[in-house]
């Protein structure tokens, strides 16, 4: 990361009584710190990249602290940390993006689970789910069932996030229970204020350490420990956890006068439903409510006699559950008819089966349960108008602007490194032809989108190589795998490369390096080369390392170049796993620390050259290959000045950084004269000026312009 | 259950935009005013350039005067509850106004009205962009309040940061409880680029007064100047046309003049008549005459190095880059002629044994010559004059041969289509504009168009199947779409392009 975290160092030092106002994302760092966590360790991924950020850069409060920090090499190294809390009264903390995290540190999340804990074990889990979600759809709840743990899913709110962390800790505790919290993408981001509470040190840490290391076979996994466990999380661990919830009253009800009715949610649709209430006049600003709500803010395990009590005497509950299967559903109704109600259930009847939730589903929702259970003394009428409204000036939009809307899906940022290494594909597929493409996880997946269209598969984080020999085997030319650097350190070095090697699979790998984790927001990584305190480590080597004899590297701005090996690799006949290593810093990261250097240099008066590329307007015919070609957002349109002409020209837009790929391409594609590169002088030194005067005099066309 | 409802703000985005500034600066400027707020986001990988929303709800009643209640606040934008949408691009304000977020009692639309195109308009081989003007035409009836303005109007409002504009208009707008002063606060305490913020915020709240309006400069169409002047003898040849066609024509005119010369000019004027005398329709004659002068001006090696050593362009270039008086630039030219354009430049004998010669050792795109040249430098400029110099060379040049007798072919075509039906004529006159670009580009679309006047020729295409045609070779690159409509036209016949022709050295 090139970002300095200063301020939001600043906000997890805040002590008793003091504001916090903040990301939610921050809230839930700093919640940690006052649990008392002695270890927390976690791998990046929106939503909670900025919690992992902080930490990295606030070692200096946490070694105050007492609290460890792990950049972890994935989420399941991540997972495994947590096993410190098996013998020992460690509090430890582990965080990433769910499900496709969970995913991967399942193994040691199984082990975990049996084992059971003695020091309080959560994890912080940024359920990335709905609309803008760069993931596959699924529910962490089934995690939470097949292995036995908690799952907490808290209202909304920067105070009670901060407080059910706590009692999560507390609830491992006392159930011997690994725990996971869920925080919604949108909950994370969420701007709120709480009032904060002093850190508190781990009671263990290296200012106090341990002294003996415990052994007990009890909590190895192993049989027959593991027969042992299994019967322990049913007899022991469950029961104390009911318990605990109940105690504690982690789940909320706020009772209304419509008792005939109810709502039971997730916590973290809470505000969603009150919203909803709230535009039906059935609920004020402050959560004051008509409808009986029970919030689940802990959704794994059901506490049945805490649901039964809150639907006695109601002929039906709404229950507002996001995603499927319907777990929730299924499990409220099995509790409900074994003892013996005959409330009805609603849920998936008449919210969505699949999808996110937004504010208009759980008033639809909502507005169809009112309808279908017919509670006393509600205008339904007024309901109805609401949905009206919005169908009406949804209608009359659709009605004005007719047609599809372009989308506009996120791709690669202007300069983008990665970018030309696309450019060359498309071009050595004119040669040798259409290629499959074994894509993976990062940004460079933007690939498989306009214009470029590479990527047949994408199966999971640094799988790109995996995923390629099966087609490899079956297909009359290679196939090629993409695979980032971010990747390549999560598992692609052994899952992809030494199983290459082993398997004497015949391919290309191209292994697009840009210096950081760039999609989760720039964090380092071992081949990291901006990092300062250590030397990195050359992914050419540790590829030359396992075996690899075929290695290139190029520099990805090198469009010829990177052509060049592309179509070697692809058309070579030596056998066996070929990687190309496509260098070039993230362009985000690098204006981020060029763009202050340039402006101090500019305010000191210092010479300072500015490269752009531009576009001639009276060569461009408007025939768009270059764009076809790039993709470039800087590389656009504009409307032809020839009065003669009507197809708009392609035009590039002060945002160019002058990567250069537009002149490359229209080179290496042959496309047209009509791009040039113009180095703009700023605070010209005297042998500039002089040469520029010169110039000026010599050539005639330049007499004048200035 | 009344009582005070939340104020909700959705702001439309592109990623990398300062969006997420834009929101922070509202929230910082409610936390100000002691007023319960929050924000969400979706940023995640919408910040690469995609399209993003952020979310905010302000409630309109002070910590202080709620004593300890705290609103619940939503973190999802209500359809039908927005007060005031924000969208930096108008195709986002269509989608907003699409996913029902502008209200038309509620909703106070601040949008800025320029276009950023996405992707998939930009890689369209003619035109794809989306029509702005019905999604202008909504933007000002939709919402209860509309306040609408093009920075890219302006030259002013392009230098300064969009997302201060936006806060400026959505401070100017009334719609939110906190003072002015308030947002201009949250900008300074930023600390980052505060100037050029607050000049940004100062403008947007002025476009939200109605104080200043950002129109358009009514830029007068370009029009070419003659250095050598006008024979009488063009003057009055252009007279002697309809009179409907005589803007284009006299367009035409110019380019031909600068291109070659007076005596090129008077070929195009008489192809022009003569094509006046077998053709009726006025909308074919007018596409005739608008793509008879660019094919006729068809760029080559020597137009282009002509194109950019004239003193104009340097001075649009200057403009482009936004060099200022003082600063030096340096100007490289991407130009790597291959053998297709070396060809195109020798007698036709010559080039066809060059050419032929390239392509049996398959050198056709491999052998180039990369010039990059510096055309700001001496020697760069004076080669780049020598290469213009060639234009008295170029009637007897291969690809000048080539190129008019293709021309003549299509003017032949449009005659006869005129003979069946007037709007065949139309569709076989508008088929020119397949010829562009330079390179493969240009033999691809000499390739289409000679696929498309055959077809006519055998009678398999009619004026809708011509349009079907010629939208087809439009749509993608690799001929595929042609194919499809050409070969449904043949009924199964095999359509073959002629090969001889799609030879053809056309680069540029």
């Amino acid at each position: 990361m090139e970002r300095s975290y200063a301020k939001e160092i600043a906000l997890l030092r805040l002590g008793e009584g003091e504001m916090f106002e903040g990301e939610g994302i921050l809230a839930i760092a700093k919640g940690l710190l006052q649990a008392g966590v002695s270890y927390v360790g976690g791998y990046q991924g929106a939503p909670v990249s900025h919690l992992m950020d902080v930490f990295a850069d606030a070692r200096g409060l946490l070694g105050e602290l007492g609290v460890h920090f792990e950049s972890c090499a994935n989420e399941a190294a991540a997972a495994a940390l947590l096993g410190a809390s098996i013998n020992y009264p460690l509090r430890g903390a582990a965080v990433w993006k769910s499900t496709v995290g969970t995913n991967v540190a399942s193994d040691a999340l199984s082990n975990l689970a049996s084992a059971g804990v003695v020091g309080g074990t959560v994890i912080i889990l940024g359920e990335d789910y709905g609309q803008g979600a760069s993931i596959i759809q699924e529910r962490t709840h089934a995690f939470a069932m097949k292995s036995q743990m908690w799952l907490i899913d808290p209202r909304p709110d920067h105070a009670r996030f901060v407080d059910l962390i706590d009692e999560a800790f507390a609830l491992s505790e006392a159930s011997s229970t690994p725990v996971m919290m869920e925080f919604r993408i949108r909950a994370c981001h969420m701007h709120g204020r709480f009032a904060c509470k002093d850190n508190r040190p781990p009671a263990v840490s290296h200012h106090s350490p341990l002294r003996e290391p415990v052994y007990d076979y009890g909590r190895i996994c192993l049989p027959p420990s593991t027969y042992a466990q299994e019967k322990h999380k049913i007899e022991v661990r469950l029961p104390a956890a009911l318990d605990f919830i109940r105690k504690r009253g982690l789940n909320e009800i706020f009772p209304g006068r419509h008792d005939d009715i109810g709502i039971v949610v997730q916590g973290g649709l809470y505000n969603t439903v009150v919203r909803a209430l709230q535009q039906l006049d059935l609920a004020d600003a402050f959560g004051g409510t008509d409808v009986p709500i029970m919030v689940l803010n802990v959704t794994y395990p059901l506490v049945p006699d805490e649901v039964s009590d809150f639907c006695a005497g109601k002929r039906a509950v709404l229950l507002v559950e996001e995603g499927q299967p319907d777990y929730l559903e299924q499990a409220l109704n099995a509790i409900l008819r074994r003892a013996g109600s005959d409330t009805a259930v609603v849920g998936k009847a008449v919210l969505p089966m699949a999808g996110e939730y937004t504010a208009e589903a759980v008033l639809t929702g909502v507005v169809r349960f009112l309808e279908g259970s017919l509670p006393k003394g509600v205008d339904l009428t007024a309901a109805i108008r609401v949905l009206d409204r919005v169908v009406a000036a949804k209608s009359r939009a659709a009605d004005l602007i007719s047609g599809e809307l372009p989308r506009r899906p996120p791709g690669f940022c202007t300069g983008c490194p990665e970018r030309p290494v696309f450019s060359a594909m498309k071009l050595v597929e004119r040669e040798v032809g259409k290629v499959h493409v074994s894509a993976d996880i990062g940004c460079h997946s933007f690939s498989t989108l306009e214009p470029f269209n590479l990527g047949n598969t994408i199966l999971g984080y640094g799988l790109g190589l995996s995923g390629a020999p099966g087609v490899g085997a079956n297909f009359d030319r290679r196939v090629v795998s993409v695979m980032g650097d971010g990747g390549f350190w999560h598992n692609g070095l052994t899952s992809g490369v030494a199983g290459a090697v082993f398997n004497d699979t015949d391919g290309v790998l191209l292994i697009v390096e840009n210096g950081y984790t760039s999609a989760t927001g720039q964090q380092h990584i071992p081949s990291s080369e901006a990092r300062r305190d250590r030397s990195p480590v050359s992914i050419e080597r540790a590829v030359r390392a396992m075996g690899v004899r075929w290695v290139r590297t190029a520099r990805s701005y090198d469009l010829g170049r990177m052509r060049k090996i592309l179509r070697e690799a692809m058309t070579t006949a030596e056998k066996g796993l070929k990687v190309i290593v496509a260098r070039g810093e993230c362009q985000l990261a690098r204006q981020r620390r060029i763009k202050p250097l340039t402006r101090r240099r500019l305010a000191a008066g210092q010479r300072v050259v500015r490269t752009r590329y531009g576009v001639d307007e009276s060569v461009c015919t408007g025939d768009h290959s270059c764009i076809r070609l790039s993709g470039c957002p800087s590389l656009t349109l504009k409307d032809n000045p020839d009065p003669l002409r009507r197809d708009p020209i392609a035009h590039v837009n002060d945002d160019c950084v002058g990567c250069g790929l537009c002149g490359e391409v229209a080179d290496a594609a042959r496309l047209c004269p009509s791009f040039y590169r113009a180095d703009v002088i700023r605070n010209p030194g005297w042998w500039d000026r002089l040469r520029d005067g010169l110039r000026n005099r010599l050539v005639p066309a330049l007499r004048g312009v200035e | 259950m009344t009582g005070d409802r939340p104020i909700g703000v959705l702001i439309a985005a592109l990623g990398g935009e300062g969006g997420g500034v834009l929101t922070d600066w509202i929230v910082r400027a409610a936390m100000r005013s002691d007023l319960p707020v929050q924000s969400s986001s979706l940023p995640g990988v919408a910040q690469r350039t995609g399209a993003t929303t952020y979310y905010v709800e302000i409630f309109p009643r002070t910590h202080r005067a709620l004593e300890g209640r705290r609103p619940v606040l939503g973190l999802y934008p209500v359809a039908g509850a927005i007060d005031l949408m924000i969208a930096t691009e108008l195709l986002e304000a269509g989608r907003a106004m699409r996913e029902g977020f502008v209200s038309p009692e509620r909703t106070t639309l601040v949008a800025a009205t320029h276009r950023v195109y996405a992707t998939v308009e930009k890689m369209a081989m003619g035109d794809g962009r989306a029509a702005a003007e019905p999604i202008l035409d909504a933007a000002r009836r939709m919402p209860a309040t509309a306040i609408l303005f093009d920075p890219g109007a302006d030259d002013r409002a392009r230098s300064l940061p969009l997302n201060a504009i936006m806060l400026g208009a959505a401070a100017g707008s009334g719609t939110l409880p906190i003072p002015e002063d308030a947002f201009a606060q949250s900008i300074r305490d930023s600390g980052i680029a505060v100037e050029a913020n607050l000049a940004g915020f100062d403008l947007g709240l002025r476009l939200a007064r109605g104080e200043v309006v950002l129109a358009a400069p009514k830029s007068p169409a370009p029009t070419e100047a003659v250095a050598e002047g006008w024979p009488a003898d063009l003057a009055a040849a252009l007279d002697g046309l309809p009179g409907f066609m005589s803007d284009l024509a006299a367009a035409g005119v110019r380019r031909l003049v600068n291109y070659q010369d007076a005596d090129y000019a008077r070929l195009y004027l008489a192809r022009l008549s003569r094509l006046a005398a077998e053709v009726r329709d006025q909308a074919a004659l007018r596409e005739a005459a608008r793509h008879l002068a660019l094919w006729m001006a068809y760029d080559d090696i020597v137009r282009v190095a002509d194109l950019k050593s004239r003193p104009d362009r340097y001075r649009r270039v200057r403009d482009e880059v936004g060099a200022k008086a003082g600063e030096p630039v340096r100007v490289v030219e991407h130009f790597s002629p291959g053998v297709e354009e070396v060809s195109a430049l020798l007698t036709p004998a010559l080039g066809k044994r060059l050419f032929a010669w390239a392509e049996r050792r398959n050198l056709l795109d491999r052998l180039s010559i990369s010039l990059h040249v510096e055309s700001t430098s001496l020697s760069g400029y004076w080669r780049l004059r020598l290469l213009a110099g060639l234009r008295r060379w170029r009637r007897r040049t291969w690809r000048f041969a080539e190129e008019q007798a293709l021309i003549e072919r299509w003017l032949g075509a449009i005659g006869a289509a005129a003979e069946k039906h007037p709007r065949l004529a139309r569709e076989v006159a508008e088929c020119a504009r397949l010829v562009k670009g330079y390179g493969d580009t240009h033999r691809r679309g000499h390739g289409n168009l000679l696929r498309i006047l055959d077809a006519v020729a055998a009678g398999r295409l009619d004026a809708d199947g011509v349009a079907r045609a010629r939208e087809a070779a439009l749509a993608d690159p690799d001929g595929k779409a042609i194919g499809r409509v050409l070969d449904q036209r043949a009924n199964s016949v095999t359509f073959s392009t002629n090969p001889a022709a799609r030879r053809e050295p056309q680069g540029g």
